[in-house]
C-alpha cells in the first residue's frame, strides 16, 4: 500500500507541471512546435529547419512577442520516420503547443497530421508535396510549398519543350512523396504525348542501383525523371557514369540539394536537370533577399536549402494569422488562413491564399542545371507557364 | 545476353562485398557458436575510419592515391581489428557460459552502441569520400554494352584474394589448425595445450580486421555512405552466411555470391516477366529463395551435419 502512495505522489510531481502548460495564461509563452528530421538520411534539411526559424523566433521575441507574450519553439525529432512521427507529435501536443510546422518527407508528415487533426491543432508543413495529405478533409492542415501535380506538369513540360524528349523514364524510390510525383508525371507525360517507355522504382535502403541503371541505360530514353531524394539521386548519377551509360537525368525537388553533387562528384553531376522551387538566394523578392541576408549573417552561410525557407514562411504564417486574429485557437486561426488571408508578401513570393483543402494557390517551379563546376544554376531557356486549371 | 553479362558482373560485384563481410560472421560462428550481430557495425566503421583517415591526416596523400589508400588500409584494419579483440573481451568473454540468449542479446547491444556513436560522429549525415579515388583504372569494355570499370575488377580481385588467403591460413597454418580444432571442441583443444582465449581473440581480430577493409572497400567503390550501412550489409552478410552454411567458410563466400545475384536478377529481369516494382519484391524473393534452400538443406549449401554433443 505504502509503495502504491509513493508512486502516486511521484507521478503528481511528474505529471504537475503538464497541467500547468494545459492551461496556458497569459504571459505564459505561445508553445510552436517544429518537428522534422534531426537526425536520419535528411538530417541536414530537420536541422537547416531549426536554424531558419529560430532566427525568425528571435526576431519577433525581440520585438515583444506575439500578443504580448513570448515564442518559445518547441523542437521534436522524427527522423524522417513515419513510427516516429506519430510519437512526436503526441510528444508536441503533451507540451501545450499551438501550432507545429512539419514534417519534412510526406512519409512523415502523413501519420503525424492525422494526430494534429483529432487533436485540433494548427499544423502547416513547409516542404511536404504529397497530393493526397490534403484530400483527407482535415480544416486545420494547411502547406506553404507547392504540390507535386503541380510539379509533375511542370517537368513533363521541361523535358518536352526544353530537352525536346519524346520517350522518357520515370524512376521513383518507393516513399509517399516520390511515388506520387511519378504517378503524376506519368499521367501528364501521357496527356502531353510523350512515350513513358520506363517505369520502376528503387529501393533507397541498397547502395547498388546497377541493376537497375543497366536496364536504363538498354531502354535508350531521351530523358529520365528520378522523383527521390538527393542521396540516392547521387549515387544514382555516379553510379550511371561508372558504367558509362548516357542517360539524360532529370531530377526533382527532393534532390535539389548541394550534397547531391558531392555525393555523385562534379564529373558525373554535370549536366543533370534539376525541377524545383527556386533557391533562396535566386529569389528576387525584397522579403527574401532581407531573409537570406539575416541567415546568412547569422549563421555565416547562406540558406542551402529552399525548404528552410519554407520552413520560415509556414512560421510567419502562423504569427501573422495570431497576430491578426489576437488568438490562439487553432479553429479561428484556420477559419482565418482559408478565408481572409490573401495576398500576403511571402518570403518565397506573394501568397495568393490557401484553397478549401488548404494548400497554396500559384505556382513557382524553376528549371535549374548542374553545371560543369558542380554548381545548380538557374537554367536559361525555363519551359512556357502553365494555364492555371 | 550481352545485358545478362552486364547485370552478371553487376551481381558478382555486389555478391563479393556480401561475400567478405559473411565471411566474419561465419568464422566467430565457427569457434564460438555465437552470432556477431556487432560485426555489420564493426564492417560500416571501417567504411567511417577510411572516410576520417582520407579527408582528414591523409588528405594530402590522396594525390598518391595508390599509397594513402594502402596506409588507410593497415591503419584501418589494425583498428578495427582492435574493436573487435575489445568487443569481444568485455561483451562477449564474460558471458562465454552464461548460455546462449545472453551473449547474442550482448552482441545486439554492442551494435547498437557502434552505431550510435557512429550516428553522433558523422553528424547523421551522408559523408562522401575524396572524389577520384582510383580513377586511374581504366573500364573495360567486353563489347560495346558491356563494360567492366577497373574498380570493380579490383574490388573482385580483393575479395577473392581474401577468401583464398583466409581459407589457406585456416586450412595449412598452425594457428588455422588451432582454430579448427577450438572449433570442434573448446575444453579438448585445452587439453592438447592449445591457449582457447588467445584463438577467439585472433578470431576476433582478423573477422573484424576484414570487415573494416571490406568497410573501406565500400566506401572508394560508392564513395559515400551514413552511418546505417552497417545494418543493411550486416543483414544481408549474416543471410549469406547462414545460406552458404555457417561456420563454413566457402560456404560464406557462395552465400555471398548467390544472394548478390539472385537480387540482381529480380531487379534486371522482374519487369520483364511482368513484376512492376521489382526493386521492392526483390528481397521478397531472394529471402523466399532463401528459405526454400534452407528447407532443402537446413545446414546451408555446403553446411555439414555436426552430432550433437551429449
Amino acid at each position: 500500500m505504502k509503495r502504491i502512495s509513493v508512486v502516486i505522489v511521484l507521478l503528481a510531481m511528474v505529471l504537475g507541471p503538464f497541467g500547468l502548460i494545459a492551461n496556458a495564461q497569459e504571459g505564459e509563452p505561445i508553445r510552436i512546435g517544429l518537428q522534422g528530421p534531426m537526425t536520419g538520411d535528411y538530417a541536414y534539411e530537420g536541422q537547416g529547419f531549426v536554424k531558419a526559424v529560430q532566427l525568425l523566433v528571435d526576431q519577433v521575441n525581440e520585438e515583444g512577442g506575439l500578443l504580448g507574450r513570448p515564442v518559445e519553439l518547441v523542437i521534436e525529432d522524427d527522423a524522417g520516420d513515419p513510427t516516429q512521427s506519430a510519437l512526436v507529435a503526441d510528444r508536441l501536443i503533451d507540451a501545450g503547443v499551438v501550432a507545429v510546422i512539419g514534417a519534412y518527407n510526406s512519409t512523415a508528415t502523413e501519420p503525424a497530421s492525422e494526430i494534429y487533426n483529432e487533436n485540433g491543432i494548427l499544423h502547416i508543413t513547409p516542404s511536404s508535396t504529397a497530393t493526397r495529405l490534403t484530400e483527407k478533409g482535415f480544416a486545420q492542415f494547411f502547406r506553404v510549398c507547392f504540390l507535386d501535380d503541380r510539379q509533375a506538369l511542370f517537368a513533363v513540360m521541361a523535358m518536352k519543350d526544353v530537352l525536346g524528349a519524346q520517350k522518357i523514364g520515370i524512376l521513383h524510390d518507393n516513399s509517399t512523396y516520390a511515388k506520387g510525383l511519378a504517378d503524376w508525371t506519368q499521367v501528364y507525360a501521357e496527356e502531353a504525348g510523350l512515350e513513358v517507355a520506363f517505369f520502376d522504382a528503387i529501393n533507397p535502403d541498397d547502395q547498388d542501383f546497377t541493376p537497375i541503371l543497366t536496364n536504363i541505360g538498354g531502354a535508350s530514353l531521351d530523358a529520365v525523371y528520378f522523383t527521390g531524394y538527393h542521396a540516392q539521386g547521387g549515387l544514382l548519377l555516379r553510379q550511371t557514369a561508372e558504367l558509362g551509360l548516357d542517360i539524360q537525368w532529370m531530377m526533382g525537388n527532393a534532390s535539389n540539394n548541394p550534397e547531391m553533387v558531392e555525393i555523385a562528384g562534379v564529373d558525373a553531376a554535370a549536366g543533370t536537370f534539376i525541377t524545383t522551387e527556386p533557391l533562396p538566394q535566386d529569389l528576387e523578392y525584397p522579403e527574401a533577399v532581407e531573409f537570406v541576408e539575416a541567415f546568412t549573417e547569422a549563421y555565416g552561410e547562406p540558406p542551402a536549402s529552399v525548404w528552410w525557407l519554407l520552413a520560415a514562411e509556414a512560421f510567419n504564417v502562423i504569427a501573422h494569422a495570431i497576430q491578426e486574429t489576437e488568438s490562439t485557437d487553432t479553429e479561428v486561426l484556420a477559419a482565418y488562413l482559408h478565408e481572409e488571408f490573401k495576398d500576403y508578401p511571402g518570403l518565397s513570393g506573394p501568397i495568393i491564399g490557401f484553397d478549401e483543402k488548404g494548400d497554396r494557390l500559384g505556382t513557382i517551379h524553376a528549371l535549374y542545371q548542374i553545371s560543369e563546376e558542380g554548381v545548380i544554376t538557374y537554367y536559361p531557356e525555363q519551359p512556357q507557364p502553365q494555364a492555371e486549371e | 545476353m550481352e545485358t545478362f553479362l552486364q547485370q552478371l558482373i553487376n551481381g558478382l560485384t555486389i555478391g563479393g562485398f556480401y561475400a567478405v563481410v559473411a565471411l566474419g560472421y561465419t568464422m566467430v560462428y565457427g569457434v564460438l557458436k555465437l552470432i556477431n550481430f556487432a560485426h555489420g557495425d564493426m564492417f560500416m566503421w571501417g567504411t567511417l575510419a577510411g572516410w576520417g583517415l582520407l579527408t582528414t591526416v591523409l588528405a594530402g596523400l590522396t594525390d598518391m592515391d595508390l599509397v594513402a589508400i594502402l596506409v588507410t588500409a593497415v591503419l584501418v584494419m589494425a583498428f578495427i581489428g582492435m574493436m573487435g579483440m575489445t568487443i569481444e573481451r568485455v561483451a562477449y568473454r564474460p558471458l562465454r557460459s552464461a548460455g546462449r540468449l545472453s551473449p547474442i542479446i550482448s552482441a545486439l547491444g554492442a551494435a547498437f552502441a557502434l552505431q550510435s556513436v557512429a550516428r553522433n560522429v558523422s553528424h547523421a549525415r551522408w559523408r562522401t569520400y575524396p572524389q577520384g579515388l582510383l580513377k586511374g583504372l581504366p573500364t573495360l569494355r567486353l563489347t560495346d554494352e558491356v563494360a567492366v570499370s577497373g574498380l570493380q575488377i579490383l574490388m573482385l580481385v580483393i575479395c577473392a584474394a581474401i577468401m583464398i588467403g583466409l581459407y589457406l591460413f585456416v586450412q595449412r597454418t598452425r594457428v588455422g589448425t588451432a582454430m579448427r580444432a577450438v572449433s570442434l571442441d573448446h575444453n579438448v583443444s585445452r587439453l592438447m595445450g592449445i591457449n582457447v582465449n588467445r584463438i577467439i581473440s585472433i578470431v576476433f581480430f582478423i573477422g573484424p580486421a576484414l570487415g573494416g577493409l571490406a568497410g573501406l572497400l565500400i566506401g572508394i567503390y560508392y564513395g559515400s555512405f551514413n552511418f546505417t550501412l552497417g545494418w543493411v550489409f550486416g543483414l544481408k552478410a549474416f543471410i549469406a552466411a547462414i545460406l552458404g552454411g555457417i561456420g563454413n567458410i566457402p560456404g560464406a563466400v557462395l552465400g555471398g555470391f548467390i544472394l548478390g545475384i539472385s537480387e540482381t536478377m529480380v531487379v534486371a529481369y522482374g519487369p520483364d516477366i511482368g513484376l512492376a516494382n521489382a526493386s521492392a519484391w526483390k528481397d521478397a524473393i531472394a529471402y523466399v529463395l532463401l528459405i526454400a534452400i534452407l528447407i532443402a538443406r537446413p545446414t546451408g549449401i555446403l553446411g555439414e551435419t555436426v552430432a550433437e554433443k551429449v
